[in-house]
């Protein structure tokens, strides 16, 4: 290679460098941004705060103690934001899945899920308490 | 120019701008981060502001029950309740600006103490209820119209109970029906002897859950000329159990005062008359749902009926933030409250400056 040709590819050398450096900053910039969409914090708390108001007055564990799923359904579903989607699991104190039915509103698909824990216990003669499971998702 | 020099000068300036554009991009890069971290600091403290709102009493903890008290700081919560979110029935109805004890939003904001929030407030039932008209069949001895009820939750549809109530002058008619897929029929049959406005009054409770329920109401006319619009003659204003009727014009004569919920009809009774308004007593009744107060009456030879629930849901109070989501930071909280046993929607908007 002469020595006047030893510039050029340093110049063609930088252009390559700047091109990958921006190729870089640009796929970056676009990741992060896509990242900080708005997000429903906030759904999780709508859960419990449903869970409790359907607890307040016994009717909760009434579904439960009762094994009526659809009431349980429709009331939580009633309860919650419209447009949340949500998967409710009820299990024993030794963890055992108590639901013999799906007690959801549909199914979710790659949403963000937020989840709630709630205990609730029975206020018939004989004391059960319950694990309430609640999967919440933003409806696409 | 030696081909060096040009080497140089072009590697040099690539570099700077290298540099320039490597800042340019930092900057960018952190950019939605820092604003994210502002936003989700400032809805973190709204978000506390709108539970401080719904889970203290404010000061004095009984400022719902009379207009006479003077209110030093806001809160909606229940003196002496055990559940979180439950309202006080006087406070809810105090933020209505149809009640005559209303107060006001400078009395709000002074007494919230945060110069630098706007808010908004809002209470209704969870679902909606609508009424229509869809037939008239008119008999020699009376007249049958029947009515469409839907009940719903933003579109969807919600079950439901229904029972309704049609006042007329010195008439009460109750009937019921089931709206399992949110939609059901009511008729409401009237004499023919009977003639003037008519008040349908609907109470809807989920077929689920009988702690969330909704209301409506629709005014007709029956052999007579069409309704005059809510408020036309009387303003009602329920508060501390005891019901206000003011007149809006001097030649008013009341007739009759009821109290409906979906199990119980009772009238009201009289316990006081002044020169433009009478006042009656309002029953604790157990049901978890609004009362609606209907009170009847003349203005010379015109028959009304105005009602007003109590708590006086559904209601919205507080500033107006049409058009100001570019100027503002505003953020919306959504809540389910407890009032009297029945269970309310509650959404509080917050606005502020934007950071």
């Amino acid at each position: 290679m002469n020595r006047a040709n030893k510039g050029q590819i340093r110049i063609v050398e930088a252009f390559l460098a700047v091109l990958i450096v921006f190729s870089s900053f640009t796929l970056s910039a676009n990741l992060t941004v896509s990242q900080n969409k708005p997000q429903r914090e906030d759904l999780a708390i709508d859960g419990l705060n449903t869970l409790t108001k359907l607890d307040a007055d016994g009717s909760l564990s009434n579904y439960i103690t009762n094994r009526n799923w659809t009431s349980l359904q429709e009331a939580v579903n009633l309860a919650l934001p419209t447009g949340a989607s949500f998967n409710l699991t009820v299990f024993d104190e030794e963890m055992r899945q108590v639901n013999t039915a799906v007690i959801s509103n549909g199914g979710f698909s790659n949403q963000r899920i937020y989840s709630v824990e709630y205990v609730c216990a029975s206020r018939d003669m004989m004391f059960h308490s319950y694990i309430i499971h609640l999967d919440l998702a933003v409806a696409s | 120019m030696p081909a060096t020099s040009i080497d140089t000068f072009f590697a040099c300036s690539l570099m700077v701008l290298l540099v320039l554009s490597a800042m340019a991009s930092t900057s960018k890069l952190l950019y939605p981060y820092i604003d994210y971290a502002t936003d989700k600091n400032t809805a973190e403290r709204y978000k506390e502001f709108s539970e401080y709102l719904l889970l203290n009493t404010g000061t004095p903890a009984n400022w719902g029950e009379s207009n006479q008290t003077i209110l030093t700081s806001f809160g909606l919560a229940r003196a002496g309740s055990d559940v979180p979110y439950e309202l006080d029935i006087n406070k809810v109805s105090r933020l209505n600006n149809e009640n005559l004890f209303a107060i006001n939003y400078a009395q709000m904001f002074s007494a919230l103490r945060m110069p630098d929030v706007s808010f908004k407030i809002e209470i209704k039932p969870v679902f909606n209820v609508k009424i229509n008209l869809t037939a008239t069949y008119t008999g020699t001895n009376q007249t049958v119209y029947r009515f469409k009820v839907l009940t719903e939750k933003h579109g969807a549809p919600v079950a439901s109970n229904l029972k309704s109530y049609t006042v007329a002058e010195n008439y009460v008619e109750t009937a019921s029906a089931c709206a399992l897929e949110g939609e059901g029929y009511l008729n409401a049959t009237l004499p023919n002897t009977i003639n003037g406005v008519v008040l349908l009054v609907v109470f809807a409770e989920s077929t689920y859950n009988d702690k969330i329920s909704s209301f409506s109401t629709y005014s007709f006319a029956h052999n007579s000329t069409p309704p005059k619009p809510s408020g036309t003659f009387l303003k009602l204003s329920p508060l501390n159990y005891t019901l206000t009727a003011s007149s809006v014009n001097q030649a008013t004569t009341l007739s009759n005062a009821y109290t409906f919920t979906s199990n119980y009809n009772l009238a009201l009774t009289q316990t006081g008359n002044s020169s433009n308004s009478v006042t009656y007593s309002i029953p604790h009744l157990a049901d978890a749902c609004p009362m609606l107060i209907v009170v009847t009456g003349s203005n010379s030879t015109v028959f009304f009926a105005e009602y007003a629930a109590y708590p006086q849901v559904p209601l919205q109070t507080g500033a107006s933030f049409e058009g100001s989501e570019i100027r503002s930071d505003i953020f919306v909280y959504a809540h389910l409250v407890t009032i009297n046993s029945a269970i309310y929607e509650c959404n509080v908007w917050f606005g502020g400056p934007r950071e």
